[in-house]
């Protein structure tokens, strides 16, 4: 008993840490962005008034149970992918319920967080966010291939599904990094990252800066600021996942900081070069050069390395 | 007095003493001569049945002596055990030949004496022993057949009758020739004597004198292509008449020829050949025909040649103590389903084989016409099932896989067809109503045809060593089931439920490891989804007896011991099955394709086993496991069936049709359960032969892509399915190519993951068709863009729908997830990565056609005229609540199922799955569904906490359905603001090309062929009988020459 009050306090720290940080990394990049087009950009502590805001509202119109359903579900998504994966490799604290199951969990996981989003903006009888879902889903699709494919790569470069023990084995200097050992799996999985972000190139599901689609059209009040707070956990969850996986993991918080930081502006980047794909072509492109590239690595992993 | 009475050579006696009778009575009194007439036809028949009583009872043949002298001076007659029978048979067509035409041949006494005479013809055919003799009652047969074709007095029979004299004329003549050179030879006209002095029969003459023998019996069997005139008979003749040309004629030809094939002893593989091109190029063209008494022609011509060719390779093969069971089986089977097709016919009056829709009026005889059918392509439980099995076996034992693969591909076609004139009279009527004569003499003989086929199965079965009480049941518990069909659906529903649940009691305890999984799954899964049924109302005629007759044959599926017992089953279900959905309102033209490549799985199936008789010389299901040099084409044989049931990519099409024009809560059946035992089939054979050496791992290596291709292709083609059943069906598809993929994998893991795999599709599958099958009775639709919004009229629908896409879609924390884990594990183990990776897509693809079943059908914008609505009915909801309950148990607590699994393979493959308390641990990842399901459960409700706090401080309105974020515009009808057809264009833009018609167009391709091949085999049938004549005197030529080389 008081190891699971233990654990789930431990639990709660490590999620309160996760979402101030995410937060604060979106302010930091909406800055960055910001700097980059001349302007000063947003406040820091931005995203926290708007998520206390949000909150705040007194207000709300509901269009039923599935409806109020959909961000508990999304946001529920977020918590359980971050519960699943180690944050800081060898912390206790930061250790999470990794032991309950292994990367494919993490993986199905995030399904979970896309399904009840799917719900809740169906409910809501807004044909744009059934749409934004479809072509979300869509595109999910698509760049999953090459994350399959990556994730193989790495599952048989080190023999184990475990997230803790791949982390493990890429300790002892960054040449220990799956990005030296397995650059093509890196590669694959950092393409199909852009898809995950929903940043341009593939930004066509949420289409910022245009019309309100995709999702999140009808939200607002406390839904909006559920799924405000998710978009900062599931965004750090991904990030924290792909770092453990190919980037060596992070024993202490500045190096999660940093390295989250840095595959984040990866994204970031891209997305601010490219413009749109329509959902088609996007799909297709996932399922074009970057699978090619997976199904190198594999074979590249089967031939080269060995156990 | 009695005993001379009983003397079979009064067969003859009274024949010709009726036949001269008859004429002169008729004079006197017409009714007199009906009288008469069905006294001598009954005397004879009893005569007949009497012997044949008496030598089945083990009494000797009779050796008949005629004229006080012994052969070869005199004639004399032999009665043993398989003249009995074949007398016996044909006499008893006669007897109810002859009261089905008594009214038509009673018109002229002449015509009831040469009715007689054709009767009497025949039993001499079959029982003399001497060649001329044999050669004269040919003759008289010949004559009264001429005489009688007469009959209908139109154009077209009298100048079919008359080609049928020249033809029959020129090989009777050739046979009397040929006697003349035997005799020539040997001195002898005795058949004995003959085959004592075969030795003589030596050098250019006998070759001369075998040939024309040959031919003279040959023709009369009617071979391609030498058989036009025979064509033009069945066509044209009353259907009486050709009906006593299919069965009685025939069978005295074919006994001929069975006499003298001793004599031509070098000639069998002529005999072979000649009757297997007959067999193959008649059921081909029969394809063509849509004239019913012609395509019945075909048929007899068919069978035939199947019965000479099995005779020829059977003493060929020196297996001759098989040749009563099969050629008997054969025959018995031909006689009595021909000649009732034939009288049908003739009560019908109606030619073309689509006119026969206006069966559907008429269930009476619409049953008759379908257990004829049934059995005359020889399934169970009918001899024809029975002989056609033993000839199999036999053909496989002796090496001769081409003869199989044609006896096969014959029997599919000849089905094909068959099943096709029964699917238009289960459709919908095109032509006027039919009132069909109700007279005595037209509907009892061809009941009384129906029962003596029920009984000679029976009988077979017995003698086959069967086990009557269990194997049986399905069949016992179908009769009781329609003795009862007045009575109201629900009444027969729980007593169908009550027997199941008899059955289950009593069979299952006794049961083990696969099999005790498999019984409950199939027999308990099955009653349970079937509690949905008892919300129709009214007395749903012939559903009940068809349900129990399926899910008992699965029962009896999963105990068999024997491959026979197995084939028996899965015959049964297949029957079962094809005539359940055949009740859909739409489903006529699906019915065909689905016959189709269920039996061409079903023959599948019996290759393989055939193969593995022949390897291990037992039909032993445990037996399996010592096939030895074939064990990679039994377990591709066996595979490939079970492939096709399940519908494997490639050969899917009739999938979606079926499932989706089924009545709606039989689907749920169809695809839950029933696809089970097919998977059952495949574990069992994988179970067997999966961990032999060499090219078995090829097999194995393809069905995993198989499996997993079919699951690609499955999802891909579901999501773009604007009907949901359509949806779903393609859902099944691919969903069971998870489970057919994780089964080829052969390790540990692999079967669990199969079978875990396996129990998670029927509880979900049955929950989705369940909730399905309710929203479309209340939306009165299938089509899903015209529903749409109803959460809010239908929200345990949708709970029982949510529950189902979540457990499809392997999401954590429901049962889905473990299914996944397992397989991902499974295929990763075994080194299949890029497997590994496509099930992977295929999994995210099947996310896109469940949001698309979940949004357009439950979320979005409501209709308006669905505003009312309410909820299905709660009898619906007993078997789904039970699912769900299912897949809660089956997410906390896996490890039920997977020990189960594990243990059954403990011994065989290498443990790959250990659990420690909750956890699971495999080589590569480990998984804790408790532990998941309890994080899982914190996680929702501790964010569902806060908004409901923060809820209390809010105020939150609900509003209407139109009160949307619409860009401006206020959105005022749901059919422009229900996002729901043609849901994926997109994605059809991107992959579409992935899921072009290809396996649809690629069996057109192939039906449209084997037509066109067919048609092109016609040319012989000029219709002119020069042609024909010419054809039989060419037919000579080349048996002389055929004989040249064989000898």
């Amino acid at each position: 008993m008081a190891y699971w009050a233990t654990k789930i306090g431990y639990f709660s720290i490590c999620l309160l840490v996760v979402t101030v940080y995410g937060l604060l990394l979106a302010a930091t990049i909406a800055r960055t962005m910001a700097k980059v087009q001349g302007r000063i950009g947003i406040p820091y502590w931005q995203p926290f008034l708007d998520i206390i805001k949000n909150l705040g509202k007194r207000t709300a119109i509901s269009h039923g149970v599935m409806f109020f359903l959909g961000p508990v579900f999304r946001i529920a998504g977020g918590i359980g992918t971050l519960a699943f994966v180690p944050v800081l490799y060898g912390s206790e604290m930061f250790g999470n319920f990794t032991f309950a199951g292994d990367l494919l969990l993490a993986v199905y996981f995030v399904f979970f967080g896309q399904l009840g989003m799917a719900l809740g903006a169906g409910e809501s009888g807004h044909p744009y966010s059934a749409i934004g879902v479809a072509r979300g889903l869509g595109q999910m699709t698509a760049f999953e291939v090459p994350f399959a494919l990556a994730i193989i790569s790495i599952v048989i470069q080190y023999d184990t599904l475990s997230i803790g023990q791949i982390t493990a084995a890429q300790q002892g200097g960054f040449e220990h990094w799956t990005l030296f050992t397995n650059p093509l799996a890196t590669v694959a999985a950092m393409i199909a990252f852009l898809g995950m972000t929903g940043y341009s190139p593939f930004d066509v599901v949420l289409a910022p800066n245009e019309i309100p689609i995709g999702p999140p059209t009808e939200f607002h009040s406390s839904y909006l600021a559920l799924m405000a707070t998710n978009q900062a956990i599931f965004a750090a969850a991904k990030l924290v996942l792909f770092m453990d996986l190919f980037f060596g993991g992070a024993t202490n918080l500045i190096e999660l900081v940093i390295k989250t930081w840095a595959i984040y502006m990866v994204a970031v980047v891209v997305g601010a070069a490219f413009p749109r794909f329509r959902v088609d072509q996007s799909i297709r492109f996932f399922l074009k050069v970057p699978t090619l590239i997976g199904i190198a690595s594999v074979f590249f992993v089967q031939t080269l390395l060995v156990h | 007095m009695v005993a001379a009475l009983l003397e079979p050579l009064n067969l003859i006696i009274a024949g010709l003493a009726a036949g001269f009778l008859l004429p002169l009575i008729g004079q006197w009194r017409r009714g007199a001569a009906k009288g008469l007439f069905v006294l001598t036809l009954a005397y004879m028949a009893g005569l007949a049945l009497h012997g044949l009583l008496g030598a089945a009872g083990g009494a000797p043949a009779l050796d008949i002596q005629t004229a006080g002298i012994a052969p070869p001076f005199a004639i004399n007659l032999r009665f043993g055990l398989e003249e009995a029978f074949f007398v016996g048979a044909v006499n008893l067509a006669g007897l109810f030949g002859g009261w089905y035409l008594l009214a038509r041949l009673g018109e002229r006494a002449g015509s009831l004496a040469l009715f007689v005479v054709l009767v009497m013809g025949i039993d001499g055919m079959i029982m003399t022993r001497d060649l001329f003799n044999l050669f004269i009652f040919i003759e008289i047969t010949g004559i009264a057949t001429y005489g009688l074709l007469a009959l209908a007095g139109t154009g077209n029979s009298l100048v079919a009758g008359f080609k049928y004299v020249i033809a029959t004329s020129i090989a009777s003549t050739f046979f009397l020739l040929g006697t003349v050179f035997l005799y020539q030879l040997t001195g002898t006209l005795n058949i004995d004597g003959l085959v004592r002095h075969a030795g003589l029969i030596v050098g250019p003459v006998a070759t001369v004198a075998s040939a024309m023998l040959l031919t003279g019996v040959l023709i009369e069997l009617k071979p391609y292509p030498a058989n036009g005139w025979g064509l033009d008979v069945y066509e044209t003749a009353p259907p009486g008449i050709a009906a006593m040309v299919s069965v009685g004629v025939s069978a005295g030809a074919f006994f001929a020829l069975y006499k003298v094939l001793p004599l031509l002893g070098d000639l069998l593989p002529v005999v072979a050949g000649v009757g297997g091109a007959t067999f193959l190029v008649s059921n081909l063209i029969g394809l063509r025909q849509s004239n019913a008494r012609r395509l019945l022609g075909y048929s007899s011509i068919a069978q035939m040649a199947l019965m000479s060719a099995a005779l020829a390779i059977l003493l060929q093969t020196g297996k001759t103590q098989a040749i009563p069971w099969i050629l008997g089986g054969l025959f018995i089977n031909h006689l009595l389903a021909k000649a009732g097709l034939f009288w049908l016919a003739g009560a019908l009056g109606r030619d073309q084989t689509r006119d026969w829709s206006v069966l559907s009026g008429h269930p009476i005889h619409l049953i008759g016409f379908a257990l004829l059918i049934v059995a005359l392509v020889g399934l169970p439980p009918f001899p024809g099932f029975w002989a056609k099995w033993e000839l199999i076996m036999q053909l496989s034992d002796s090496g001769l896989s081409l003869w199989v693969v044609l006896v096969l591909v014959g029997s599919l076609l000849e089905a094909v067809y068959l099943f096709r004139w029964l699917g238009h009279a289960l459709g919908a009527p095109t032509s006027a109503p039919l009132t069909i004569e109700s007279r005595t003499s037209t509907w009892a003989p061809i009941a009384a045809f129906c029962a003596v086929l029920a009984a000679g199965g029976y009988y077979m079965a017995e003698a086959r060593g069967f086990d009557m009480v269990w194997s049986l049941a399905p069949l016992y518990a179908a009769v009781v089931l329609f003795a009862i069909d007045a009575l109201p659906g629900r009444v027969k529903g729980l007593l169908l439920l009550a027997g199941l649940g008899a059955y289950g009691y009593l069979t299952i305890p006794g049961l083990q490891g696969l099999a005790w999984l498999f019984a409950l799954m199939l027999v308990g899964g099955g009653a349970l989804i079937s509690i949905a049924s008892l919300r129709r109302g009214g007395a749903q005629r012939g559903y009940y007896p068809l349900l129990a007759m399926l899910l008992l044959s699965l029962g009896e599926l999963v105990r068999a011991q024997t491959s026979l017992q197995f084939f028996f089953a899965w015959e049964l279900m297949t029957i079962s099955s094809y005539f359940l959905i055949a009740r859909g309102r739409e489903a006529g033209p699906q019915l065909l394709a689905y016959l189709a490549f269920s039996l061409a799985s079903a023959f599948l199936l019996l290759a393989g086993f055939g193969l593995a008789y022949a390897d291990t010389g037992s039909t032993l299901l445990a037996a399996l496991g010592r096939v030895d040099a074939h064990a990679p084409w039994v377990l591709g044989l066996l595979a490939a069936g079970f492939v096709i049931k399940v519908g494997g990519l490639g050969v899917h099409i009739w999938l979606p049709g079926a499932y989706a024009e089924a009545e709606d809560d039989f689907t749920a059946v169809l695809s839950a359960v029933v696809s089970k035992g097919a998977i059952f089939g495949l574990l069992l054979a994988a179970l067997h032969l999966g961990l032999k050496s060499g090219a078995v791992h090829a097999v194995l290596y393809v069905l995993g892509w198989v499996g997993l291709l079919t699951a690609l292709w499955g999802a891909l083609m579901a999501l773009f399915q604007e009907d949901v059943k359509r949806l779903l069906a393609y859902s099944s598809m691919g969903q069971v190519g998870y489970i057919v993929a994780a089964a080829a994998v052969m390790s540990q893991l692999g079967w669990v993951a199969s079978i875990y795999l396996a129990v998670n599709h029927l509880l979900f599958k049955g929950l989705l068709f369940l909730a399905v099958a309710g929203v479309i009775h209340r939306t009165g639709t299938r089509l899903m863009y015209k529903m749409g919004g109803l959460i809010t009229n239908m929200p345990l629908s949708f709970v029982s729908v949510l529950v189902g896409i979540i457990a499809i879609s392997g999401v954590p924390p429901l049962s889905g997830f473990g299914g996944k884990w397992l397989l991902f594990n499974a295929l990763m183990d075994k080194g299949w990565y890029l497997q590994a990776a496509l099930a992977f897509f295929a999994g995210a693809v099947a996310f896109l056609y469940l949001f698309r079943l979940i949004h357009t059908v439950f979320l979005g914008q409501r209709k308006l005229e669905h505003k009312d609505l309410k909820e299905a009915s709660w009898i619906t909801f007993v078997p789904q609540f039970a699912l769900i309950g299912c897949i809660m148990v089956l997410s906390v607590y896996p490890r039920l199922l997977t020990d189960l699994a594990s243990n059954m393979v403990a011994g065989i493959l290498p443990a790959g799955l250990k659990w420690s308390g909750t956890l699971a641990e495999s080589h590569l990842g480990y998984w804790d569904p408790m532990m998941i399901m309890g994080i899982v459960a914190g996680v929702f409700m501790v964010p569902l906490a806060v908004l409901l706090f923060m809820s209390l401080f809010m105020h939150i309105q609900r509003v209407k359905q139109f009160n949307i974020v619409f860009a401006a515009e206020r959105p005022d009808r749901p059919e422009t603001t229900h996002y729901a057809y043609n849901f994926y264009a997109f994605y059809d833009r991107a992959l579409g090309f992935l899921v072009r018609p290809r396996a649809t167009a690629f069996w057109d391709g192939v039906s449209e062929w084997i037509q066109t091949f067919a048609g092109a085999l016609r040319v012989f049938y000029t219709g002119n009988g020069q042609t024909y004549a010419l054809f039989v005197m060419a037919y000579l030529a080349a048996i002389y020459f055929m004989a040249g080389e064989v000898s």
